[in-house]
């Protein structure tokens, strides 16, 4: 439970205020548009006049091309989210903190990932982001363990320990994590339905955001697994607690016409922020398009609820959705130039 | 040339069955040329479009793994595909194409659903069952591919084994047995030749006496 605020409003207005300020700085449409013409070293250079400067100068010795690019990035975000942890007072910091846990399950996935794949502890370090509440000693000790056990005993204490402790040994037998993965997100959304639930002031925005991101999430997984006639194994994939039922979830999975399907979801949901995600499903573009549609409709919704709740956790979580997916671009952009991508393909990748 | 090949009616008649057996697998052996050929071109055509199928597939592939590891990184993308339980299964048959032995290859569990592919699908992007399609599609145009340019390149043996028996048969077999016949006849005639001229002298010498 967290700490009663007894310092008033003033601290909740100042972090919101800085919120605003920090999402205004973020980079803008026409500039991801520019850096779409550039070369690696022109984006990596342009990257370095910006807010990631620290890091490019910090890391610049160690690393170059797109490696620099990508470490300088992830520093840039663990940083940045740490900043705003140490910035936000009593309840969003709790609520902070609960939505910040997404990154720990990322960064355990990663780690077990590449220990099965025999990816060096360097390689490990680079590709994880300690953006979460394992930071970067608990993470550096996670990495240098050999064992899955090790690892296991090192997250003792963690929120998710129980979903671990539960999952480890079947997922390391198999070689596959798939399993693990859906239980921990499932189970990382339950946490934080429990805390918007649990009585604190300010749950009710935190808990209109988990709800559309439990929606969006589960609207993804149906248009992924939309035509599958396994209802058990698409009702596994679903997260419960968000606007729709499993029951229904699954009958819109399953369901034969779609245009009845996206007309009982636009109802259900009341807004017209996901009309372009239900386009792009209509007009059957690729699963990647439809992602893109319904980031784009969460990130406008979120807005819409940091306006309706100025004073909460809202803003501050919209400030935290919209960074990573900055980075993600950039990283998006850094990846896509050396792999040679056509621009159109790297764009249709970021969320602008 | 010298002939090996004994100068008697038996032989002559022996020399004209096997022209005429030599004649007839010539003319099928011609027409099963033809055959083939026309089977080929029509192989020709399937190969063009599967090979077209492959190269596309290919490239779309090659072009989803680049995004997908944009998009997840090298690791989430292995991860995913490590996931994979179910192998596809190659079945393989044999046909007949007018004599010819090719290969009919079933796959089965090349395609599979977002579920049966195994990997997380909340902790991961879209893009990667945009990559998975790209892969099994790919997958579906290499076994296609593969039955036809075998099928394709066991006719073509077979064409030019047949067209090798055509041109022994019309160039080297039937001349030289026409030859024979030929040699045999003319042995046969100069026999019988020999023989009256023998007979007319020997008539000649006791009608002196």
């Amino acid at each position: 439970m967290a700490a009663v605020n007894t310092t008033g409003p003033a601290p909740y207005i100042y972090a919101c205020t800085r919120m605003r300020v920090r999402k205004a700085a973020l980079l803008p449409r026409e500039e991801y548009m520019r850096m779409l013409n550039m070369e690696l070293p022109e984006i990596t250079r342009f990257i370095e006049e910006t807010r990631y400067k620290a890091e490019i100068d910090e890391l610049a010795s160690s690393f170059s091309g797109v490696d620099l690019m990508e470490n300088a990035l992830s520093w840039n975000l663990a940083k940045d989210y740490q900043k705003v942890l140490e910035l936000v007072p009593g309840h969003l910091k709790h609520f902070t903190k609960a939505y910040l846990l997404k990154w720990d399950i990322r960064n355990v996935l990663t780690l077990l990932r590449a220990k099965i794949q025999g990816a060096s502890v360097g390689k490990i370090k680079e590709i994880q982001i300690p953006a979460g509440s394992l930071n970067r000693t608990v993470l550096d000790r996670l990495d240098s363990e050999d064992s899955t056990d090790r690892i296991l005993d090192g997250l003792k204490g963690h929120m998710l320990y129980g979903v671990f402790e539960r999952e480890m040994s079947a997922a390391v037998e198999s070689g596959s994590f798939a399993r693990m993965e859906n239980e921990l997100y499932k189970a990382y959304y339950s946490i934080l339905l429990k805390e918007a639930k649990s009585g604190v002031k300010g749950g009710a925005a935190f808990l209109k955001y988990v709800r559309l991101d439990i929606d969006t999430k589960n609207l993804e997984t149906v248009f992924r697994v939309k035509g599958e006639s396994d209802g058990e194994k698409i009702r596994e994939l679903m997260i419960e607690g968000g606007t729709f039922t499993l029951d229904e979830l699954v009958r819109f999975a399953g369901s034969d016409s779609l245009d009845e399907m996206i007309e009982t979801i636009r109802k259900k949901l009341n807004t017209e922020a996901f009309d372009s995600a239900f386009e792009a499903v209509k007009e059957a573009k690729s699963s990647q398009g439809v992602e893109i549609g319904l980031i784009k409709a969460k990130l406008t919704e979120m807005d819409r609820i940091s306006k309706l709740y100025p004073m909460s956790v809202a803003p501050v979580i919209a400030y935290l959705e919209l960074k990573s997916y900055e980075v993600s671009n950039l990283r998006a952009l850094a990846r896509g130039k050396e792999s040679n991508l056509p621009s159109e393909s790297i764009e249709a990748c970021m969320v602008v | 040339m010298a002939l090996n090949v004994k100068p008697t009616r038996s032989e002559l008649i022996d020399m004209k069955k096997k022209i005429k057996l030599s004649e007839r697998g010539y003319n099928i052996l011609k027409m099963k040329r033809d055959g083939l050929i026309l089977e080929f071109f029509k192989v020709l055509e399937d190969a063009k479009k599967s090979r077209g199928a492959l190269v596309e597939g290919y490239d779309r592939a090659t072009k989803m793994i680049a995004v997908a590891n944009t998009v997840e990184g090298s690791i989430r993308v292995k991860g995913a595909a490590m996931a994979v339980k179910e192998n596809p299964q190659i079945t393989l048959k044999e046909k007949n194409i007018m004599g010819v032995v090719v290969p009919d290859i079933e796959a089965s569990s090349v395609r599979k659903t977002v579920t049966q592919r195994g990997y997380g699908v909340l902790g991961s992007s879209p893009v990667i069952d945009d990559t998975a399609d790209a892969f099994e599609e790919l997958v579906e145009a290499i076994i296609e591919a593969a039955e036809i340019e075998t099928t394709m390149k066991r006719l073509l043996d077979e064409i030019e084994s047949t067209k090798r028996r055509v041109n022994a048969l019309e160039f080297k077999v039937i001349p030289e047995l026409k030859q024979a016949r030929d040699f045999i006849k003319m042995r046969l005639d100069e026999m019988e030749r020999d023989e009256l001229v023998r007979l007319k002298k020997i008539r000649a010498k006791s009608q002196a006496k």
